[in-house]
């Protein structure tokens, strides 16, 4: 142990009102960054999980044509991008597309989607849904739902063409249950009648009180559809490289293609700005425990003035004083750190019993949070980043302070 | 120069304060110090001696002259480097004892030579108790400092200023807030201290006693050395 080390120790645990002060800023404001962070981003990371789950990390939609410019534009036009391609609704050759596709190396699994909107009926409850014809075994693949189902069985629904899977709100509002019947509406005028096989929960209001699943012929057949397919949805081995990949996909299809971050951007940015929020509160309560650490320091500079001049007459360099100070806040950030990481933990495993009854934009009956080893390092960081800041200034001060102006002031 | 001077100045100028409060607290100070002496500085209070012990314990920097340690020049030395010299070379002993209040007796006779750092842990703790029983505090070594007596804490400063076994000890009056039996004691064992091991002591002091017990007394007034005698054997002056 350095000789700056061992005193900053004993002049920490000596003075024990001051470094109790200084610690519970850093335990706190350190827990309670770990919390909010924790809370915030369960949120969203509970609606990214649902969202890719459901819909996939990437979409290829409608297929395109660029439009050509000619070789002489006018200058005014020449930079506009409006309006360059023309879309045509479907996947052309989907199984094509597919086969191509599942060679890249971050493609895990994708599934053909004919996706339309409908009417449904069931007793005297009628809704608009939201269809997805879809082949059973490349979707389960590919998404979710097998862990979605909260009703039923996943097995009916494969082995039954006439069956559906239908989501969790929207079985609530039709008020159909699983072996109930649910009658959907042809573009002909013609009711299909479709026996419910289990009942999906994605977690997400807008899927659940829309989505219904069904076999992908029979749903071309009802949407009187020429295309098989009018998207594919992809599951990915890194969601994160979803926006590299839709890019590829794009050039190399000519069909767009959508990233989930491109097309979940607005609720994404909401949870973004909800989470720089809180961050930037829980930051400031930091910063304070960083003041009061500072303050906690300066006095201790005050009342350890003759202690320095006396280390300083037996040979301690200045650096040695300064570290001395700078040690104590080590020492502060550290235990508080530790502790506070410990107490951000206790807090997040309380906060996510709390319960709380969602069914808006997610589905939750407790406190969503996530548990992620970046929140600790992050909040430690910032713990550790502060108190350096708090404890420097002291630090220098004692530094400076020439010791013969003590001991002749000590006469 | 001698050889054998540990310690000496010569020519010393200090000011101190600003401005209408300047005042020349050295005017030309000269004095060399040898192994084995004891020196004290006299005169009223004001007359410069505490602002030569800081001067020659390289705690203060002189306004112009020189001081050596061991013939050499510290005046070109960094701050670090004095740093290092005052803790191997110089042991203070101040008139308020000033030890660290948060260590016990044998801690506060460690720190020196936590930082000078040449000996073991153990070898440290046995060095300091041995030093503290020599000044007869083998009992108190655990002891926070702040719940000793006053002439046991002065023994404590005597004990950590020979902790790194240094050359010359400096001692600012260091029995001025001591009662007559502390007083004598203490400076008993510096003198012991000094013949036995063969230190040099430089000490300002207000009590005619102990100078008289001195080798050598430096008079001083108005920050000048008036008159310099040897009262037994060794050292010189300029």
């Amino acid at each position: 142990m350095t000789p700056p080390l061992y005193i900053a120790l004993r002049f920490l645990t000596h003075r024990k009102r001051p470094l109790l002060l200084s610690l519970s800023g850093v335990v706190f404001g350190v827990a309670i960054f770990i919390c909010t962070q924790a809370q915030t981003q369960g949120f969203a990371r509970y609606f990214i999980d649902s969202t890719i789950g459901s819909n996939g990390a990437l979409v290829i939609k409608s297929r395109f044509r660029p439009r050509y410019e000619p070789l002489m534009v006018p200058a005014k036009v020449s930079q506009g991008s409006v309006g360059r391609r023309l879309y045509f609704e479907g996947i052309t050759n989907p199984n094509e597309i597919m086969r191509v596709s599942r060679q890249f190396p971050n493609v895990v699994s994708c599934s053909p989607v004919l996706r339309g909107t409908l009417s449904a009926r069931a007793g005297f409850e009628n809704a608009t849904v939201d269809l997805y014809g879809i082949d059973p075994a490349l979707h389960a693949r590919t998404t979710d739902i097998l862990h979605q189902l909260i009703d039923g069985n996943f097995d009916d629904f494969r082995n039954n063409t006439s069956s559906i899977i239908i989501g969790s709100r929207l079985a609530e509002l039709l008020q159909a249950g699983v072996g109930d019947t649910v009658q959907l509406l042809a573009p002909n005028g013609e009711y299909w009648r479709f026996t419910v096989a289990a009942i999906a929960r994605a977690g997400i209001g807008s899927i659940d009180s829309t989505r219904v699943y069904s076999h992908a012929r029979v749903a071309q057949a009802l949407l009187q559809q020429p295309s098989g397919a009018t998207m594919i949805i992809y599951k990915l081995r890194d969601p994160n490289r979803a926006p590299a990949l839709a890019s590829r996909f794009e050039s190399l299809f000519q069909h767009n293609a959508s990233s989930w971050q491109e097309r979940e951007e607005s609720t994404l940015q909401l949870f973004l700005t909800l989470r720089m929020s809180v961050a930037i509160t829980v930051s400031l309560i930091i910063l304070l425990a960083g003041f009061g650490i500072f303050n906690v320091l300066t006095m201790s500079v005050l009342a350890k003035i003759k202690e320095i001049a006396i280390l300083r007459s037996m040979g301690y360099r200045r650096i040695d004083i300064a570290s001395i100070f700078l040690w104590q806040g080590a020492l502060i950030a550290v235990a508080g750190s530790l502790l506070g990481c410990l107490l951000g933990a206790l807090m997040t495993w309380g906060v996510s019993h709390i319960p709380i009854r969602l069914r808006g934009l997610l589905y939750t009956n407790y406190f969503l949070v996530t548990w992620d080893w970046r929140h600790y390092a992050f909040a430690t960081l910032l713990a550790g980043l502060a108190v350096f800041i708090a404890s420097y200034v002291p630090a220098r001060r004692a530094a400076e302070l020439p010791p013969v102006v003590t001991i002749r002031g000590s006469r | 120069m001698n050889s054998e001077t540990c310690l000496s100045c010569e020519g010393i100028e200090r000011y101190l304060g600003e401005e209408e409060e300047r005042v020349h607290a050295l005017r030309g100070v000269s004095l060399k110090i040898e192994p084995g002496s004891i020196h004290a500085v006299v005169g009223p209070s004001g007359c410069g001696k505490s602002s030569l012990l800081y001067i020659l314990g390289l705690l203060d920097l002189p306004d112009a002259g020189r001081v050596s340690i061991e013939s050499e020049p510290v005046s070109q030395l960094s701050d670090d480097e004095l740093a290092h010299k005052r803790n191997k070379f110089i042991g203070f002993i101040f008139q308020f004892h000033f030890l660290m209040e948060d260590f016990t007796a044998l801690e506060n006779v460690m720190i020196p030579m936590r930082k000078l750092g040449k000996l073991l842990d153990n070898e440290m703790r046995e060095r300091a108790a041995d030093l503290l029983d020599g000044v007869g505090l083998g009992d108190k070594l655990r002891r926070l400092s702040r719940h000793l007596s006053g002439g046991e804490q002065q023994r404590v400063a005597i004990a950590r200023a020979l902790a790194n076994d240094p050359k010359v000890i400096l001692a600012d009056e260091p029995t001025g807030n001591l009662d007559t039996a502390n007083s004598e004691r203490a400076f008993e064992l510096l003198r012991n201290l000094v013949h036995e091991r063969g230190k040099a002591l430089l000490l300002a002091t207000h009590n005619p006693a102990i100078a008289d017990a001195c080798d050598w007394i430096h008079e001083m007034k108005d920050g000048r050395i008036i008159t310099s005698q040897p009262l037994r054997t060794q050292s010189s002056v300029f």
